[in-house]
C-alpha cells in the first residue's frame, strides 16, 4: 500500500529507537488515533513561518493591469509585437492571430516608503506596500487553466500528484484537533469569467486521503454532512456516537484489533468537528469595525468573507487555508473586468494583511496573492488579454518575508521574465523553507521515485527572505 | 523497503539474492545516477549490468570485483568515512549498516547477477497439488517457524466471501442456507452461487473500471458528460460470462480492428476514449494530443505490464530497462485512432466518433417514425410551396404588419403570482431589478423597471407549479408567450433553480375560469434539445416537457403558445397561467419569467419580443431573386406556420418530431474508436510536444521484451494479442498480483502498478508465478478466483493474534486472514443491502444518488446543479453512481474511491472523521437506517431485543453480545424517552427519504428504532471484512 510510506519512516524511526511492541500497532493507529504531528518532526531548518494563506486570484490575473507597469508597453499600444520575443512560443486563443501590444488599461503610483509601484485599482494594497514582496519574474509552463491550477498546486500536470496544502500537512501537521489541518474555499466574482476548479486541485494525490484539502462551503453546510440530521438532537447525537463507540470497543476487547480505537477516536473528532465548525463560522463575535475594514458580510460568500475566515482558522491552527477567488480570465474587456475584481479583492486583502499584523500573527503567517498566470501583453479582441505563462506577478507578505520590497522583473513589454525568474517550483521551495522544510527531503516513494512538491527541481529564493 | 524491514526480523540468510537482497538497494540509492538512463549518468559507471559494473575504469579501478570485496570500488566506497561515500551525502540516501554487510557478503559470494524477477518467462505450470496456494503459503510459512490460523468460524466465513466475490453481505437466507448445509463441499457450493450471481460480475468490474480509469464526465474543464456507460455494462456481461482474459484485451485495445466486428466488440473499443478530454477554448491541439496519448500508454502499461513506462517519456526509465523510444513506440500503437486535442463537448461534433445501441423494436420505431416524418414535412413543405407561390399578396401584408407592429408581442403586467409547492414569486412592474446576463462572453449588468418581470426565489421544491393572474384588457388573442429570462444567480444554466437543464411540463391556461386549449408550441434555440421539444409543454403528459439543457449564447428563452381558437376578453376579464414543472428532474424550474400575448396569426417566439424573425424580415425585403437559401427557407417556414390551412399538418409534424426525440433520447450511445490514417509519431525530446526534432518511430513493444514478428505496421491488434500471449511475462503476473490484494488486502508483490525494479519482490515468487501459469492456461480469471478463495489461507482466521501481530505486523506471510474497511461502494451497498433498500439491476444507465446542494458550484461551462435520481435509481449499488471525474460524489471520495482520471490500481483504505460524519448524517445513510428501522418493527419480532438482534444479524451476520445488546437497549431507551417528549424531532427523522413512514409504529418508537439502526450501521465491523 503506497500511500502508507510515510509512517513506514515514522515505524522506521520508532524500531530505530527501539520501542518495543509497536508491531501490535496497525497503520491506521499510526495514522489516525491521535494528532498527526507530521514527518517533518523536528523540522529540517529553523520555521519562518506557521501557516499559509494563499489568496489564490483563479483564472489568471493580468499583471500589466495590478503589479508590473510597463511604460513601453503603452508606447507601443497598437504596434505589433516583436516577433523576436514571440516567435515559437506557446500561445492559447490568440493562436494563428495577428499579434499587436496593447498598453496598460489603468495607470500606477508609487506606494510607501518603499516606492513600491501598484496600479491605481489596489490603493488598499497600495496602503500596505511596506509589508510586500512584489515578486514580478514569475514564470509556468501550462498555458490552459486546468494543468496550469494543477501545476501550481502540485508542482506537476501528472494527476495524482498531492497539493501543497497536503504537503505541508503531511510534513507538518497541524494545531487543530478539531477542525481539518489544510482547508479550501472558493467564491466567485461579478464579472463572471468563471473558470471551473476542480477538487483535484486540493487533493492529497499519493498521500493517505487524511491530508488533503477540506472545502469550505458558502451554501449549506460549511463542511459536508456538518450538521445533524433532521430530527437528530445535540444530545440524540452525543448518545449516538457513544453508542457506537461503546458497540467498537466491546469488539476491542474481544478481537484487540487497534484499528477499531483509531475507528473509535475518528468518532470522536467527528463530533468535536461538528461542535467547533458553527463557531468558526459564526461571525456574531466579529465588531463591526473589522466587518467593515474587510468588507465583508458573513453568509455571503464573498472573497472578504473568505479573508476573515481565514483569519479565523488561521486563528484556530489550520495550516495551509487557500482561498479560490475565481473570475480573473480576461480574455475581454480586461480594463473593465480588472477594475471589477479590484473593487472585490483590494480591501479585503488588505485588510486580511493589516488585521493579521494588528494580532501579531503576520509574523508567522505566510500571505500569498497570485493566479495560475498573466496575461498577454500583446491584445486580444481589441480590449483583452490572453493567458501568458511567460511572465506574471505574484504578492507574497509576512512570516520571513522581507517586506517593501520587489524581486525580478520582466523585460520592457512585460512579456517574458528576464531578471531573478522565478518558477513554480522556486516558489514552492521558498514555502517549504519558510515553514521549516527542505524541500528536497520531504518526499514519498511512488514508482521509484522520490515524489517530491518540487520535482527534480526548485531554488529556494533567498534574496526576498527577511 | 518493506521487505527489508522483513529481514531485520529474521535469521540471516545463508546466501544473498540478487533479486531479493541486492537490486532493492540499488535501485533505491544507486541507479538513478549508475542505472539505464544515459542522460543522468555519472563517472560513466553503469551498476545494472553485470559485464558493465565488472569493467575496470581508466584508472584500473574495477567497481565490482567477484569475490574480493577488499578490492571493489564499491564496497570501499559505501564503506568509506570522508567524502567520498557512496551514496554522496547530498542524496540523503544513507546505507544502513546491514545493507552495507549485505553488499559486501554479495561481493564475496561472487557478485551474481539476476534477472528482474518479473521479466523472466513464467514458469510451465506445475500440476502438483490439488490446490498449491496453501502449499506455497505454509512451505514459507514452516520456514519462518510459523503456523496458518485456524478456519475462520463459518458466519465470518461467509460474510467474508461474499462481500469479497459480490460486494454485498449475505442475506439471511443465503447464510442460513450455507450454515444449515453439512455435506463436506458446503463452502465450495456457497462459493459457486456467489460466483454465478451477477453481483460476482458487478465487483470484479468496479475493480477494471478503476484500471481503466472509467467516468462519466470528461474531467478536463466543464468536465461535461460524455457517452459511455455501454462500456460499463460490456465490462459487466464480460465478467459474469467469465470472458477469457485474452478476448477481453483484445476487444478493449482492438475491438474496432476485429475482422467483421460486432457491436459488442465496437462497444468495447470505448476502451481507447477514457482518457480526460478537454473542450476548453485556445488550447494547443499538438499539446492535448500528447497528453492523451500519453495517458492511453500509461494505462496500458500500469494495467497489463505493470510498469511504469509513462517515466519514459522524457527521458530513459531511470530504473527499469524502459528506454525513452519505448514510450513513443507504445504510442505509436494508438497513433490510427481518429481524434481530435480539442473535443468538443456541445454540438453535432460532440466527443467524436460514437455509435447508437438501440433495441431491435426501438430502431423499428425509429425508422418508422422517420419515415413519417420525412413524409409529413414533404407534404407540408410541397403545400406551403403551391400556396405561398400563388400568395404575393401575403409578402406585402407581413411587412406592412410588421411595420405596424402587430406581430409584437405585448408584454404583460400580473396581478398575482403564487406557487403550489413554497417558492416565493415576486412581481415586479415598475420597481427596478437589477439582472445580470451575458451578451458573447461578457456579463452585463441592468437595472431597469422589471416591466412584469416575475422572480422566484426561497424555497426551492423539486417540483413546482407557479399561477399568475393577468388582466391583458379587451382584444382577441392568438397566443400566449413565455419569455424565461437568464440571471447569474441562477445556478443551472443562469435559467433554472437547480437540475442540470429547464423543464417545463405543461402550460395552462383559463380564462374566467374556463380551460382554453393550446394546439401548437414553437421556440426558437441554437441547440435545441430532442426531448425537450416544445409541442411536449401542451402535450398534457405531466412527465414530457419543453426546455433545455444547452441554450447557448441565449441570454433568454421564448416559448410561443398558440391558442386552438383565437381568445376573445373583455375589459377587466382574467387570464389565469399555470407553468407547471413536474418532471422527474429536481427544481428544473424557471428562475425569472415574463408573460406576453399576441394578437396576430403568428407571432415568431423571440427574445427581442418583435415577433418576426431577423431571417424572415431581411427576406421580405429583398426581391425574390436576390433572396439566400436560408432566407427562401425561413420564409416558407414562417408561410407555413402563419397560415391556418396548414396548420394541422404542423401540428402533426411537431408531434412526430416530439415522440422521435423522445424516443432518440432513449437510445444509448457510446463513444467507440474509429481508426484512421497512423497519425505519425516521433520521439519528444524530453517530452516536449514543442519539439518536433525527435525520430519517427513504428509500433513496438518494448525492446528488451523481444520484437513483434510482423513484416507490415504493427497495430492495436498487435498488441493485444502480444500482451496475452505466452512470451510476455508480465500481463499474466500483474492481473494474478491484482487479484491476490482483491482477498487478502496486499498483493504477493504490493506494489500493483509496478513490478519493475522499484516495485517489490514477492513474498511467495514461486506462488505468484504458479498462479500467473494457471491464469494462462485458458485465460479464465474465474478459476484463478474461485483456487484462491478456496484455499485454506483464504479461509483462515483473520484474528489478530498478538504474537503473530508482532512477529509480521502487515500480515504478509499470511499465517492468518487480514481485516480490511471495504471499497467506498461497498460501503453504501452494505447500508442499502441490510435496510433493505437496495434495488439490484444489472447494468443500465449512470445514476445520481442524493448529493449535497451546491456541490458543483466550482463548475463552469455550463454552470449546473445537480438533479438527483427518482424512484429505484436512488438505491442502486456504488458501481452504478455518476462518476463525475472533478467533484466525485461525496460519499465515494470521502471512503477512498478514485476520480478515475488516472488508472488506479491500489485504492487507498483511509479512516478520517469525514467517514464518520458520512455514514451518521449523510442522508442515505440516513434513510438507510430508518429503512432498517421500519424492517426491524416489520420482520424483526415483537420485542425490542429480538429486533435487534434481528438487525444486528443483518449487519454482521452473527447474534450480538451482552454488552452490544446493552448498549443499543440504553440508547433505544433514552431515545424513545426524548422522542415521546418531541414528536416533532421523532417525525422529522422518520420522514428522511422518498418513502412514506411506517404507520403501524408510533412517530416515536420507529424515530428511537431508527437510532438504533443507525449506530448499527454505524459499527466499525459493518464497513469491515474480517
Amino acid at each position: 500500500m503506497r500511500p502508507s510510506h510515510g509512517i513506514e519512516i515514522h515505524r522506521r524511526t520508532f524500531l530505530d529507537r527501539g520501542i518495543a511492541g509497536l508491531g501490535l500497532l496497525g497503520l491506521n493507529s499510526l495514522l489516525g488515533a491521535e494528532r498527526w504531528r507530521g514527518v517533518v518532526n523536528p523540522p529540517h531548518l529553523k520555521p519562518r513561518a506557521k501557516r499559509v494563506i494563499f489568496l489564490y486570484q483563479a483564472g489568471g490575473p493580468s499583471h500589466l493591469e495590478t503589479f508590473d507597469f510597463k511604460p513601453k508597453l503603452a508606447e507601443m499600444h497598437g504596434k505589433p509585437m516583436p516577433e523576436s520575443m514571440t516567435k515559437g512560443q506557446q500561445i492559447a486563443q490568440l493562436q494563428g492571430r495577428p499579434l499587436v501590444c496593447f498598453g496598460p488599461q489603468h495607470s500606477f503610483k508609487t506606494y510607501g516608503q518603499s516606492g513600491q509601484q501598484i496600479c491605481d485599482l489596489f490603493p488598499h494594497i497600495g496602503g500596505i506596500a511596506d509589508e510586500l514582496c512584489i515578486v514580478r519574474s514569475m514564470h509556468t509552463e501550462q498555458i490552459n487553466h486546468d494543468p496550469a491550477h494543477t501545476l501550481m498546486n502540485t508542482g506537476s500536470i501528472i494527476t495524482g500528484r498531492p497539493s501543497m496544502g497536503s504537503w505541508l500537512l503531511y510534513g507538518l501537521g497541524a494545531d487543530t484537533e478539531d477542525l481539518p489541518g489544510f482547508v479550501v474555499l472558493t467564491s466567485a466574482g461579478k464579472g463572471g469569467q468563471m473558470q471551473p476548479i476542480a477538487a483535484r486541485q486540493w487533493s492529497a494525490g499519493i498521500l493517505p486521503s487524511r491530508f488533503q484539502g477540506v472545502k469550505l462551503n458558502s451554501i449549506g453546510d460549511p463542511v459536508l454532512h456538518i450538521q445533524n440530521p433532521p430530527g437528530i438532537s445535540k444530545d440524540i447525537q452525543r448518545d449516538s456516537i457513544d453508542a457506537v463507540n461503546r458497540l467498537n470497543r466491546a469488539q476491542h476487547g474481544v478481537l484487540k484489533d487497534p484499528e477499531i480505537l483509531t475507528r473509535v477516536a475518528q468518532y470522536e473528532m467527528a463530533f468535536r468537528m461538528q461542535a467547533s465548525v458553527p463557531g468558526l463560522v459564526d461571525m456574531s463575535d466579529e465588531p463591526k469595525h473589522v466587518l467593515e475594514a474587510y468588507g465583508a458580510q458573513p453568509g455571503d460568500g464573498s472573497f472578504a468573507s473568505n479573508c476573515l475566515l481565514a483569519r479565523r482558522l488561521a486563528e484556530r491552527g489550520v495550516r495551509f487555508i487557500q482561498l479560490y477567488h475565481r473570475d480573473w480570465d480576461h480574455h475581454g474587456a480586461v480594463k473593465q473586468n480588472v477594475a471589477l475584481k479590484a473593487q472585490e479583492v483590494d480591501q479585503p486583502t488588505a485588510a486580511l494583511i493589516r488585521d493579521l499584523k494588528q494580532r501579531g500573527m503576520l509574523e508567522d503567517t505566510l500571505v500569498v496573492w497570485g493566479g495560475e498566470f498573466g496575461r498577454t501583453p500583446m491584445s486580444q479582441g481589441g480590449d483583452g488579454r490572453d493567458h501568458h505563462i511567460k511572465g506574471f506577478s505574484f504578492l507574497l507578505a509576512g512570516g520571513g518575508i522581507k517586506g517593501g520590497m520587489s524581486h525580478g522583473a520582466t523585460d520592457d513589454l512585460g512579456y517574458a521574465a528576464v531578471e531573478d525568474a522565478v518558477s513554480v517550483n522556486d516558489f514552492h521551495a521558498t514555502l517549504l523553507y519558510l515553514l521549516g522544510i527542505d524541500h528536497e527531503r520531504l518526499s514519498v516513494k511512488f514508482q521509484g521515485l522520490d515524489v517530491r512538491l518540487t520535482g527534480i527541481a526548485g531554488r529556494v529564493v533567498r534574496d526576498i527572505l527577511s | 523497503m518493506h521487505w527489508t524491514l522483513l529481514l531485520l526480523t529474521l535469521p540471516a540468510l545463508a546466501e544473498v539474492s540478487f533479486n531479493r537482497d541486492i537490486r532493492p538497494i540499488m535501485a533505491d540509492t544507486c541507479f538513478r545516477c549508475h542505472g539505464p538512463d544515459k542522460s543522468s549518468r555519472m563517472a560513466d559507471l553503469r551498476l545494472d549490468i553485470r559485464e558493465e559494473a565488472l569493467k575496470p575504469n581508466k584508472a584500473g579501478v574495477a567497481p565490482i570485483v567477484p569475490g574480493e570485496p577488499a578490492k571493489s570500488a564499491i564496497v570501499q566506497r559505501v564503506f568509506a568515512s570522508d567524502a567520498r561515500i557512496m551514496p554522496p551525502k547530498f542524496a540523503h540516501k544513507d546505507l544502513t549498516g546491514t545493507q552495507k554487510q549485505t553488499i559486501r557478503q554479495w561481493v564475496a559470494e561472487g557478485a551474481k547477477y539476476e534477472e528482474h524477477w518479473s521479466y523472466l518467462p513464467v514458469p510451465p505450470r506445475n500440476p502438483a497439488a490439488r490446490n498449491s496456494v496453501d502449499t506455497f503459503i505454509q512451505a514459507r510459512l514452516a520456514r519462518e517457524k510459523l503456523r496458518p490460523s485456524p478456519e475462520a468460524g463459518l458466519r465470518t466465513l461467509a460474510r467474508r466471501a461474499s462481500l469479497d466475490l459480490t460486494g454485498l453481505p449475505p442475506s439471511t437466507e443465503q447464510l442460513n442456507a450455507f450454515l444449515n448445509d453439512k455435506t463436506p463441499n458446503a463452502y465450495e457450493k456457497y462459493v459457486e452461487k456467489l460466483l454465478a450471481s451477477p453481483a460476482y460480475a458487478e465487483k470484479q468490474t468496479l475493480h477494471w473500471l478503476d484500471a481503466v480509469r472509467y467516468a462519466d464526465t470528461a474531467g478536463f474543464h466543464g468536465d461535461n458528460p460524455f457517452p459511455i456507460w455501454p462500456y460499463r455494462d460490456y465490462v459487466l456481461r464480460s465478467f459474469r460470462d467469465n470472458k477469457p482474459f485474452d478476448q477481453f484485451t483484445r476487444e478493449q485495445l482492438a475491438g474496432d480492428l476485429l475482422p467483421n466486428a460486432t457491436e459488442e466488440q465496437k462497444v468495447a473499443s470505448a476502451f481507447n476514449r477514457l482518457s480526460r478530454m478537454s473542450a476548453e477554448g485556445g488550447l494547443q491541439p499538438k499539446e492535448y494530443l500528447a497528453k492523451y496519448a500519453a495517458d492511453r500508454v500509461r494505462t496500458v502499461s500500469a494495467t497489463w505490464l505493470g510498469s511504469t513506462l509513462g517515466c519514459a517519456e522524457c527521458h530513459d526509465h531511470k530504473f527499469d530497462p524502459f528506454a525513452s523510444k519505448d514510450f513513443y513506440s507504445m504510442k505509436a500503437f494508438f497513433a490510427d485512432i481518429l481524434e481530435t486535442g480539442l473535443v468538443p463537448d456541445r454540438g453535432a461534433k460532440a466527443w467524436g466518433a460514437q455509435m447508437d445501441l438501440p433495441t431491435a423494436d426501438q430502431q423499428r420505431r425509429r425508422e418508422q417514425l422517420s419515415w413519417q416524418l420525412s413524409e409529413a414535412r414533404r407534404e407540408f413543405d410541397a403545400e406551403a410551396q403551391i400556396l405561398h407561390g400563388a400568395d404575393e399578396q401575403w409578402e406585402k401584408e407581413t411587412l406592412k404588419r410588421n411595420e405596424a407592429g402587430e406581430f409584437k408581442w405585448q408584454l404583460q403586467r400580473p396581478l398575482s403570482a403564487e406557487s403550489v409547492n413554497g417558492a416565493r414569486l415576486r412581481i415586479y412592474n415598475d420597481q427596478p431589478i437589477e439582472t445580470n446576463y451575458y451578451v458573447g462572453a461578457t456579463l452585463m449588468t441592468d437595472r431597469t423597471p422589471g416591466n412584469g418581470l416575475v422572480v422566484a426565489e426561497g424555497p426551492n421544491p423539486d417540483n413546482e407549479t407557479y399561477i399568475v393572474r393577468i388582466q391583458p384588457g379587451a382584444g382577441v388573442w392568438t397566443a400566449l408567450g413565455v419569455e424565461v429570462v437568464q440571471d447569474e444567480s441562477l445556478p443551472s444554466h443562469r435559467l433554472a433553480r437547480g437540475s442540470d437543464r429547464l423543464v417545463v411540463t405543461e402550460v395552462e391556461a383559463e380564462l374566467d375560469g374556463r380551460k382554453t386549449a393550446f394546439v401548437m408550441a414553437t421556440a426558437s434555440l441554437t441547440f435545441p434539445s430532442a426531448d425537450l421539444h416544445p409541442s411536449m409543454a401542451i402535450d398534457g403528459n405531466p412527465k414530457t416537457g419543453w426546455g433545455v439543457s444547452d441554450p447557448g449564447n441565449n441570454n433568454s428563452l421564448f416559448l410561443a403558445l398558440r391558442f386552438s381558437e383565437p381568445l376573445k376578453t373583455e375589459a377587466g376579464a382574467t387570464l389565469t397561467i399555470r407553468l407547471r414543472h413536474d418532471s422527474d428532474d429536481r427544481r428544473a424550474t424557471i428562475g425569472r419569467f415574463r408573460l406576453a400575448l399576441s394578437s396576430a396569426r403568428y407571432s415568431w417566439p423571440d427574445q427581442k419580443l418583435t415577433g418576426l424573425s431577423p431571417a424572415v424580415l431581411a427576406a421580405l425585403k429583398v426581391s425574390e431573386e436576390k433572396r439566400t437559401e436560408p432566407q427562401r427557407r425561413a420564409l416558407a417556414e414562417y408561410y407555413a406556420f402563419s397560415n391556418s390551412h396548414l396548420q394541422s399538418q404542423a401540428v402533426r409534424i411537431a408531434r412526430l418530431e416530439a415522440e422521435l426525440g423522445l424516443l432518440e433520447a432513449t437510445i444509448p450511445r457510446v463513444v467507440i474508436t474509429k481508426s484512421t490514417v497512423p497519425a505519425e509519431t516521433r520521439v519528444l525530446p524530453r517530452g516536449n510536444w514543442m519539439d518536433g526534432s525527435g525520430a519517427i518511430v513504428d509500433p513496438a513493444i518494448p525492446g528488451f521484451l523481444g520484437k513483434l514478428s510482423t513484416d507490415r505496421q504493427a497495430t492495436r491488434l498487435d498488441l493485444a494479442e502480444w500482451l496475452t500471449s505466452r512470451d510476455n511475462p508480465l500481463t499474466a503476473r500483474v492481473f494474478v498480483n491484482r487479484l491476490w490484494r482483491q482477498f487478502f488486502g496486499a498483493g504477493l508483490s504490493k506494489v500493483l502498478d509496478d513490478l519493475g525494479s522499484q516495485g517489490e519482490m514477492p513474498t511467495h515468487p514461486e506462488l505468484l508465478d504458479w498462479l500467473a501459469a494457471e491464469f494462462m492456461r485458458n485465460w479464465d480469471v474465474k478459476h484463478v478466483i474461485r483456487t484462491i478463495v478456496t484455499s485454506h489461507t483464504y479461509r483462515q482466521s483473520s484474528d489478530p493474534v498478538p504474537s503473530l501481530v508482532e512477529r509480521d505486523p502487515d500480515n504478509r506471510l499470511l499465517a492468518r486472514q487480514s481485516r480490511l474497511r471495504v471499497e467506498a461502494e461497498t460501503v453504501r451497498d452494505i447500508a442499502l443491502a441490510v435496510s433493505g433498500l437496495l434495488k439490484p439491476r444489472f447494468g443500465g444507465p449512470s445514476v445520481r444518488p442524493y448529493q449535497p446542494e451546491g456541490y458543483l458550484g466550482a463548475l463552469n461551462f455550463p454552470k449546473r446543479e445537480y438533479s438527483a435520481s427518482r424512484g429505484d435509481d436512488l438505491y442502486r449499488r456504488g458501481l452504478y453512481t455518476f462518476w463525475q471525474r472533478t467533484f466525485l460524489l461525496p460519499s465515494m471520495q470521502v471512503f477512498d474511491a478514485p476520480s478515475r482520471e488516472e488508472c488506479t490500481v491500489n485504492r487507498s483504505s483511509s479512516d478520517t472523521p469525514l467517514q464518520a460524519l458520512t455514514l451518521l448524517n449523510d442522508p442515505i445513510f440516513v434513510e438507510a437506517a430508518r429503512g432498517l428501522a421500519q424492517n426491524m418493527i416489520q420482520s424483526g419480532g415483537a420485542t425490542l431485543a429480538q429486533r435487534i438482534g434481528w438487525a444486528f444479524h443483518r449487519a454482521v451476520s452473527r447474534a450480538p453480545s451482552v454488552e452490544e445488546r446493552k448498549a443499543l437497549t440504553d440508547l433505544y431507551s433514552t431515545n424513545l424517552a426524548r422522542y415521546k417528549a418531541d414528536e416533532a424531532a421523532a417525525r422529522e427523522l422518520i420522514s428522511a427519504g422518498e418513502a412514506p413512514p411506517l404507520s403501524s409504529a408510533s412517530p416515536a418508537e420507529l424515530a428511537a428504532t431508527t437510532t438504533v439502526a443507525r449506530a448499527i450501521l454505524n459499527m466499525h465491523e459493518t464497513i469491515t471484512r474480517n
